[in-house]
């Protein structure tokens, strides 16, 4: 059951060959570049969507910070996409895979932080003692705030990973307790009916993607900029 | 667990980079956010005329001393 459970989290390779990134980028198919005056109503409905989200976004940061505007929007777009298209049957969600978040999570933090160093040392370190600490407290609390500033890149990786694969994993498994229960119609109806409410509250994968890039926006950018 | 298999790692996070640092930031850059159209002022501007631009003495007769 277990290797059953899992397999549609394998990266999917055909005969050695990387599937996998073709499956990555197709959401990119989704999104058509135009360099018309006017376009149509697809491309306009999507540029206004991104300069909706971009104005919620941005709108919190000095000039400094804006200019991430295209990563943070590139990004946003990017895994929303990709989770959305993950809750189809049988497709491939890339944002299960550890590697990907990782590698997400990892540069864009790594870059904030570092940011923030070079332009502004004293306030960076600053971060690390909050005000009003007694005296005796400081070496812990300052051992104690290192370790939550390393651990922020784990957490937006192991987050976004495990909130997906957790998902994809109870529609599986309700799906095929509903699928056995069928010869026992009493509980159908009821188990059916939680399927669909874990469908739409899964819909809120889109929520996730905002939780991440607004929490990689609002703690790491405000912290190192502001 | 197949997501920490980690032979795939490699393909995972360079095909992520390929399409969400250069594909996506591509689409996205080409976006035109367009201003609102606004109201331009219909006074006209006053042009200056070639003899208005330089002032001499010439121009006004009256005052010179003669």
């Amino acid at each position: 059951m277990n290797e059953n459970l899992f397999a549609s989290f394998i990266t999917p390779m055909i005969l050695g060959l990387p599937l996998v990134t073709l499956i990555v980028l197709f959401p990119s198919l989704l999104f058509p570049t135009s360099n018309r005056l006017v376009n149509n109503r697809f491309v306009t409905l999507q540029q206004w969507m991104l300069q909706l989200v971009s104005k919620q976004m941005m709108s919190i940061h000095n000039p400094k910070g804006q200019t991430w505007t295209l990563m943070l929007m590139s990004l946003i777009l990017f895994i929303g996409s990709t989770n959305l298209l993950g809750l189809l049957p049988h497709s491939f969600t890339p944002t299960t895979q550890l590697s990907m978040n990782l590698g997400m999570a990892i540069p864009l933090w790594a870059g904030a932080v570092i940011t923030g160093f070079r332009n502004k040392t004293k306030t960076s370190l600053a971060h690390f003692l909050p005000q009003g600490t007694p005296t005796p407290l400081i070496p812990m609390l300052v051992i104690i705030e290192t370790i939550s500033l390393f651990i922020q890149p784990m957490a937006l990786a192991v987050r976004l990973t495990a909130n997906i694969t957790a998902g994809h994993l109870l529609i599986h498994l309700i799906g095929g307790a509903t699928l056995a229960l069928m010869s026992i119609s009493a509980t159908t109806a009821l188990i059916t009916f939680i399927i669909l409410i874990l469908l739409t509250i899964l819909e809120f994968a889109v929520a996730m993607i905002q939780a991440y890039v607004f929490t990689l926006l609002v703690s790491l950018y405000l912290h190192d900029n502001t | 667990m197949p997501q920490l298999d980690t032979s795939t790692w490699l393909t995972m996070i360079l095909s992520m980079f390929l399409t969400l640092f250069i594909i996506f930031q591509l689409k996205i850059s080409k976006h035109n956010f367009y201003y609102n159209p606004e109201l331009t002022s219909t006074k006209m501007l006053k042009q200056n005329t070639p003899w208005e631009t330089k002032w001499t003495k010439i121009y006004l007769p009256l005052s010179l001393p003669l």
